[in-house]
């Protein structure tokens, strides 16, 4: 019931805004202009960028950098400043061990039953005797961490990433990736539980936890992105590298993880003669 | 089937020759990548001010890294266009930015250590993973692209988790270049400005 009523909400919010949303993106002349034919290594940079909406890419960039400057990145040093690095880590895990359940369901939608089987090692060890997921435990006794979203089950079952965008709030991303984002949100058990005045503890929950994983996420890249900004000539472009740089290798990772599932102790199959 | 088998052993062996050089020039880029990161480490661990750190730093960058290699790939196809004159101010530009991109961190680096991966050929170059270790971070995968692994080694790339040094310079040059008509000399102003703006 809860589920269904968030998802019209989410759907119908979605679609009203929808409207607004091609008419600022058409104003803002979203299309980048295709170079001329002739110039044949133009026309390979363009198609390689694969950023057809980069102006309209760029002023969300501008408005999402505006926005970190004046509410994120503070909030992020202050963080840093107020709590201590030893608590700041215990924040993170708690926050990545509440994460456990999506990423568990997104292990074994990519088909990886033992990085599904580390996740549910991790939930349970970090759960109780990590206390709450406060200290990562699982890490020390040989289950690490990795990643998964549903923008990686997406690429594992072959949709393409899509051009590049920049979106409000969300910040680099691509379709495929944006798509992945939602549907992660919709994924989480903890989103289910409904909000609003009826339920004054959820809400509270809900939001403080959004909010303390964006201050996190910030205050864990404080250092790179002030380097980035400082040393790239286009922090734009060197953004949209990194970001698909990045995402490549994550899902290069996932698709390179492939442990066996027969547990050592168990009878193996037996070898293939030789003939 | 004495013959077919003779074939077969031939095969093999031929197929093992090339396969055990790559194997050996592999180990010597592992080799090579192990010497100069115990040597960064000492720099960035050692005694000795920021301004002889620095000093230190930049000789072995000198020595180990193909800095010119890297600015002709970062200038991509650019570079062709680009007059020699244009060429021997962008390359000199480069290497001062990325020695001092570089040795301005060196403060962040206190106290890393780093462990050797595995090695593995890659086309004609060799790549060697470490797995780097900063006080209160997560440690960070790093693999190290090595050029003529077995004659004359050289770093020509950084990936760190993932992301190349060079191909994201690459893509930063690429657009600032597109952004302003593609004259090189803008690009060249924009890299003087920079490291007036460092020093």
């Amino acid at each position: 019931m809860h589920v269904a009523s968030r998802f019209r909400r989410l759907f119908f919010g979605t679609a009203r805004l929808l409207p607004a949303f091609a008419v600022i993106v058409v104003g803002l002349q979203g299309c980048a202009t295709k170079p001329p034919a002739d110039d044949p290594d133009a026309v390979a940079d363009y198609e390689q960028t694969n950023d057809p909406l980069e102006p309209t890419n760029r002023v969300f960039y501008a408005v999402n950098n505006g926005l970190d400057t004046v509410i994120l990145k503070p909030a992020a040093l202050a963080y840093r400043f107020v709590v201590p690095g030893a608590v700041r880590d215990g924040v993170h895990h708690v926050l990545s061990n509440i994460g456990s359940p999506v990423q568990l369901v997104n292990d074994m939608l990519e088909g990886k039953p033992r990085r599904a089987g580390d996740t549910t090692m991790r939930f349970l060890i970090n759960t109780t005797v990590g206390v709450f997921g406060i200290f990562d435990v699982a890490t020390k006794w040989g289950y690490p961490d990795h990643d998964a979203d549903f923008g990686m089950t997406l690429a594992v079952w072959g949709v393409p990433e899509g051009p590049f965008l920049f979106l409000p709030v969300l910040g680099p991303t691509d379709p495929r990736d944006a798509a992945g984002f939602g549907v992660n949100i919709a994924l989480d058990p903890f989103t289910w539980i409904g909000t609003g005045p009826n339920h004054p503890g959820w809400t509270a929950f809900t939001w403080s936890r959004f909010g303390l994983n964006a201050v996190d996420a910030r205050e864990r890249v404080l250092d790179p992105i002030d380097q980035i900004k400082k040393t790239a000539l286009d922090p734009y472009a060197t953004f949209r590298s990194l970001y698909r740089q990045h995402r490549r290798a994550q899902i290069q990772d996932l698709r390179n993880d492939n442990r066996e599932t027969v547990p050592v102790w168990f009878p193996q199959p037996a070898a293939t003669p030789a003939n | 089937m004495i013959t077919r088998r003779n074939c077969l052993t031939l095969a093999a062996l031929s197929a093992l020759v090339p396969l055990s050089a790559r194997a050996q020039s592999t180990d010597k880029a592992a080799t090579f990548v192990k010497i100069v990161g115990d040597k960064l480490v000492a720099v960035v661990n050692g005694p000795g001010s920021v301004a002889v750190k620095r000093a230190q730093m930049t000789q072995i960058i000198n020595s180990a890294v193909d800095v010119d290699g890297i600015g002709k790939f970062c200038l991509g196809r650019y570079w062709r266009q680009a007059t020699p004159e244009q060429q021997k101010q962008y390359l000199a530009l480069f290497r001062e930015v990325l020695v001092t991109n570089i040795t301005s961190k060196l403060g962040e680096y206190q106290g890393v250590t780093f462990t050797m991966g595995r090695g593995k050929p890659q086309d004609e170059e060799a790549v060697v993973s470490t797995t780097v270790v900063r006080p209160n971070n997560a440690p960070t995968a790093v693999d190290w692209i090595i050029s003529n692994p077995s004659s004359d080694p050289k770093i020509i790339d950084v990936v760190a988790e993932g992301t190349s040094l060079r191909l994201t310079q690459r893509s930063d040059y690429a657009s600032y270049l597109t952004h302003n008509n593609g004259t090189i000399d803008a690009l060249i102003a924009a890299m003087k400005n920079q490291v007036s703006q460092n020093s």
